[in-house]
């Protein structure tokens, strides 16, 4: 037996583990007891989801599209007709008729190479990857606020030091259950905990304070804890004076929140905010957890300025302990917008729209680059609607699980001329694609991944990949090299890594792969090899602005549109409003999320039978008061749907989620509660979709019922996946 | 003393690790693939409930077969003698006890949850009916299975005690035993003296005043 150490797949705490290999295939996965982050614990993802490594659905050949069916080829001739392909949409539709979208689950070296071909060798800045569904909401507005807008703080300061937990719209214990651990061992040691969420998850139970927010009603809480820190002189005066600038429009803007007026507005009762607002300005050090309960809004910006706002106008930030965490969902989300898969900046941020910085990464790559900012993910479906855009690349994503309104983009996505997608499985997506490439997995590659605190860790190999299927970047460098560019010729990951350094050197300069192979990973900005790292960014409120100060923004708000007369007398402040609103026809408020059994799409935690007898299928929160007035029972199934679409599954009957709220999860393709979700609500700075608020009906559905529309689903999202995968298994074994 | 696990519901987040790693400890040794301990969420907080080992198990009174014992400072069940009567699920009062096995083909629930094809190992060619027709991965080790009623053994079978303790990310899982109980009785007799000193003294000088 060998064991090897490497990061969790999973979410973005970054757990480290040990591997344990018998014959060539992972026989069993223990914690590592040394690693700052999980002190010899995982989650039970981190424990059993790692059968999809050896599963025999994994895809070993790449596959072209024969009608309705798919049929293995050599590498060769899948790489020669993909490489034509791009080569002739770049010619006869100009390069930006090409978009790519990267992967957050892959290696930051995978999505180096990746942006660079889009931008290198395609000669367009359409590339982009599912952050923007999750975070982009949190990289615009701390980086307008800070400068920076990754997680001001790491991990361990949360358990050691920090003596007030504010947490609001993120459910940790669930989603970063070794996150939640350290927010539980502050309590031991008896710091703190106030939760702002709709729902009662594990960490409301938990808290001193827990404020139940209605979906879409963040930016009031904030606002109004803001107005009670100014009013009851809880602000601290100095640190604004000193490290700040636009404190006073902020004061003008939160004026109008008087608790009593944030009560009228959203139910939450002036006695909690007063209180949630003395606990957080008057503690030592509060250090503010949120996630995709404040980033997943039309409005998602303006709730992170509010945050920032309030960090900023308290000090709670800069110093240990004390800071602005907002926590990534995805194993390498943080590394993929590091390294520029992102449509506006090159790798460390650097924007594409700056002379300045276009001419070193011109100069590095050896080529021209456009200076067009490219297209947003949820930009795509539109512009592949109007033509615009021909040809998709996806790798390592599946947008037809997780994206909002899965019945218009499975629309959508059947325009375009060409479409490939390389991943682990025939997924949900892979279904559309005219070539599919199979790809290697966490456990069969080496590369670096960065955590949510900013740690580059090391990945590393512990089996080899299946049949033919191949690295990612490798497979960009393939495609490079048969279209003319010579410059992502590489040896192997440490090479990509090294060029990374050399490119960005203030940000990973010093990350160099002997050190961490020494060290429990290293937090960027690291400039030198005998710099120790950052785990805390803008120390002693030296931000990373241009100015060197906090930019603080009002942030307004009305749950209806904003009438003129409310933002007049403000240059650049935010506006927020809810888009969709309970009425008679639609009167449950739908939010959406997910549990602890699975990840995301589960194309990798459903593959684990230990994870799928626990939670074999979807199971709709509904509040008791709401299951009595339909005749629900707990188990019973209830037909949920929206203006967009519907979805049946079991009910949950449970206080969990307040009475005419509903909640649901996009784990299952059986009941997906992405086919519910808005994809016209978007936010007008970052382009992330409202998924935590629509207007829902529910009704009381029977099992005969719920049975066809699985029947149907399955049609629609199924057959083809199950048929291509046994079509591929059965050629296999007749080999 | 019967020894027993025991969760602490203010570090207890839900997070059902111990949950899996039950079910992964059992099915390793041939014991029913079925978590022994069940994560069990309210309003008024969350822990995984699991049997109490009680000295005077109401489980073993009612069991008719003798399946249900008490040895080595533990109840046990013999999931081989037990003929699924369920009365012991009857008879338990934390709900610590559940019938567990695969129901006949005629009593098949109108919706089945939808399994995806088996997912054996690469490289081991399954028989091509196998492909044809799917087979529930679940079903690979339960299929067949008769009910039986399934409860925390204290994983009597491993060195290092009940897994479920180990995996617990937040240590809330702690097992109770005639040591521990008395180092925690005689420490609350201690908090006892103090408060009542403090009670009493606190009397007498107002007495005195």
């Amino acid at each position: 037996m060998t064991t090897v150490k490497t990061v969790c797949p999973y979410c973005g705490t970054g757990c480290n583990m040990y591997v344990h290999t018998g014959s060539a295939h992972i026989a069993k996965v223990t914690p590592d007891l040394e690693h700052p982050v999980s002190q010899g614990e995982l989650c039970l993802k981190g424990y059993y989801g790692f059968n999809h490594v050896a599963d025999r659905r994994r895809l070993t050949t790449p596959l072209r599209r024969q009608g309705n069916d798919f049929i293995p080829i050599s590498w060769d001739s899948a790489l020669d007709e993909v490489a034509g392909k791009f080569s002739a949409v770049r010619r006869d539709h100009g390069p930006d008729a090409f978009a790519l979208f990267a992967s957050a689950r892959c290696t930051n070296e995978d999505n180096y190479v990746a942006q660079k071909f889009a931008r290198a060798v395609m000669g367009t800045n359409n590339v982009d990857h599912c952050a923007r569904l999750c975070h982009s909401s949190t990289v615009s507005g701390l980086a307008q606020a800070f400068g920076s807008g990754a997680m001001t703080n790491s991990i361990p300061e949360i358990g050691e030091v920090s003596d007030l937990i504010f947490i609001i719209g993120s459910n940790t214990a669930e989603q970063h259950p070794l996150i939640a651990r350290h927010v539980i061992r502050a309590q031991q040691r008896g710091a703190k905990l106030v939760v702002a969420d709709p729902r009662q998850t594990e960490m409301a139970e938990k808290a001193d304070l827990w404020i139940r927010v209605p979906p879409g009603h963040n930016i009031p809480l904030v606002n109004g804890m803001l107005h009670v820190v100014i009013k009851e002189g809880l602000h601290d005066k100095e640190f604004i004076d000193a490290h700040s600038v636009g404190f006073d429009d902020v004061v003008h803007a939160v004026e109008s929140f008087s608790p009593e007026a944030v009560e009228r507005m959203s139910g939450i009762p002036a006695g909690q905010i007063v209180h949630a607002a003395r606990m957080y300005a008057g503690a030592r050090a509060s250090v503010i957890l949120f996630a995709m309960g404040i980033t997943q809004f039309s409005h998602g910006v303006g709730n992170v300025a509010s945050l920032a706002n309030l960090a900023v106008v308290t000090g709670q930030i800069g110093r240990p302990g004390a800071g602005v965490c907002p926590l990534r969902g995805q194993g390498n989300v943080q590394g993929a917008c590091d390294l520029g898969a992102l449509p506006n900046v090159y790798p460390a941020y650097q924007s594409v729209t700056d002379p300045a910085l276009r001419a070193h990464y011109e100069s590095a790559w050896g080529v021209t680059l456009p200076a067009k900012v490219g297209l947003k993910i949820t930009e795509v479906p539109a512009a592949i609607d109007r033509g615009e855009v021909r040809t998709l690349m996806i790798f390592g994503e599946n947008p037809l699980m997780s994206d909002p309104d899965l019945g218009a983009l499975r629309k959508e996505i059947q325009k375009l001329d060409f479409l490939v997608v390389m991943d682990l499985f025939m997924t949900e997506t892979a279904r559309f694609a005219n070539i599919v490439l199979p790809a290697a997995c966490w456990a069969e590659k080496d590369g670096t991944y960065t955590n949510t605190e900013r740690r580059v860790q090391r990945g590393r190999a512990v089996v080899p990949a299946p049949g033919e299927a191949r690295l990612d970047w490798a497979v960009f460098s393939a495609l490079a090299a048969r279209m003319g560019y010579a410059g992502m010729n590489y040896g192997g990951a440490q090479e990509i890594w090294d060029e990374v350094r050399r490119v960005v050197p203030k940000t990973f300069g010093g990350i160099s792969y002997a050190r961490l192979d020494k060290l429990p990973g290293l937090s960027w900005p690291c400039p030198s090899e005998d710099h120790p790292g950052t785990p805390i960014l803008h120390k002693d409120g030296h931000f990373t602005m241009a100015s060197g100060k906090a930019q603080l923004t009002p942030v307004l708000f009305d749950p209806n549109v904003l009438p003129d007369a409310k933002t007049k007398g403000f240059t650049h402040a935010i506006t927020a409003h809810v888009v969709e609103h309970a009425d008679t026809a639609y009167p449950f408020i739908l939010t959406t999320g997910r549990r602890v059994y699975n990840y995301h799409t589960g194309t990798m935690t459903r593959k684990s039978p230990l994870l799928e007898q626990l939670a074999p299928e979807e199971r709709i929160e509904l509040n008791p008061a709401d299951a009595k007035e339909l005749g629900v029972a707990d188990g019973d199934f209830i037909k949920l749907s929206t203006r967009r679409g519907k979805s049946i599954a079991r009910a949950w009957v449970t206080e969990r989620v307040a009475p005419k709220n509903v909640f649901s999860t996009f784990h299952y393709w059986e009941a997906n509660c992405n086919e519910l979700t808005n994809a016209q609500s978007l936010d007008p700075i970052c382009g992330i979709p409202e998924y935590k608020v629509s207007a829902a009906k529910v009704e009381k559905s029977s099992a005969a019922e719920a049975k066809s529309w699985r029947d149907w689903i399955q049609g629609e999202y199924r057959v083809a996946v199950e048929r291509a995968t046994n079509a591929v298994l059965a050629g296999r074994v007749q080999k | 003393m019967n020894r027993f696990v025991i969760a602490e519901p203010k570090l207890c987040i839900g997070c059902y690790t111990c949950e899996a790693a039950c079910v992964d400890v059992h099915q390793e040794v041939g014991l029913q693939a079925h978590p022994r301990l069940v994560v069990t969420q309210t309003a008024q907080g969350t822990m995984p409930v699991q049997c109490r080992h009680c000295e005077d198990a109401p489980c073993a009174k009612v069991c008719p077969v003798g399946a249900i014992t008490e040895a080595d400072g533990m109840i046990q069940l013999n999931e081989s003698t037990c003929i699924g009567c369920k009365m012991c699920a009857l008879a338990c009062p934390f709900g610590a006890i559940e019938p567990h096995g695969s129901s006949p083909l005629s009593q098949q629930m109108p919706y089945e949850p939808y399994v995806e094809s088996a997912g054996a190992i690469i490289g081991e060619p399954l028989a091509p009916s196998a492909i044809s027709a799917p087979l529930s991965s679940l079903l690979d080790w339960s299929a067949g299975v008769r009910t039986v009623a399934v409860k925390c053994d204290l994983c009597y079978f491993r060195e290092d005690g009940p897994k479920c303790i180990q995996v617990c990310p937040t240590k809330a899982l702690r097992i109770v035993d005639s040591e521990s109980l008395s180092a925690s009785i005689s420490a609350k007799r201690r908090q006892t003296v103090a408060k009542t000193s403090q009670v009493l003294s606190g009397a007498s000088a107002a007495e005195n005043e």
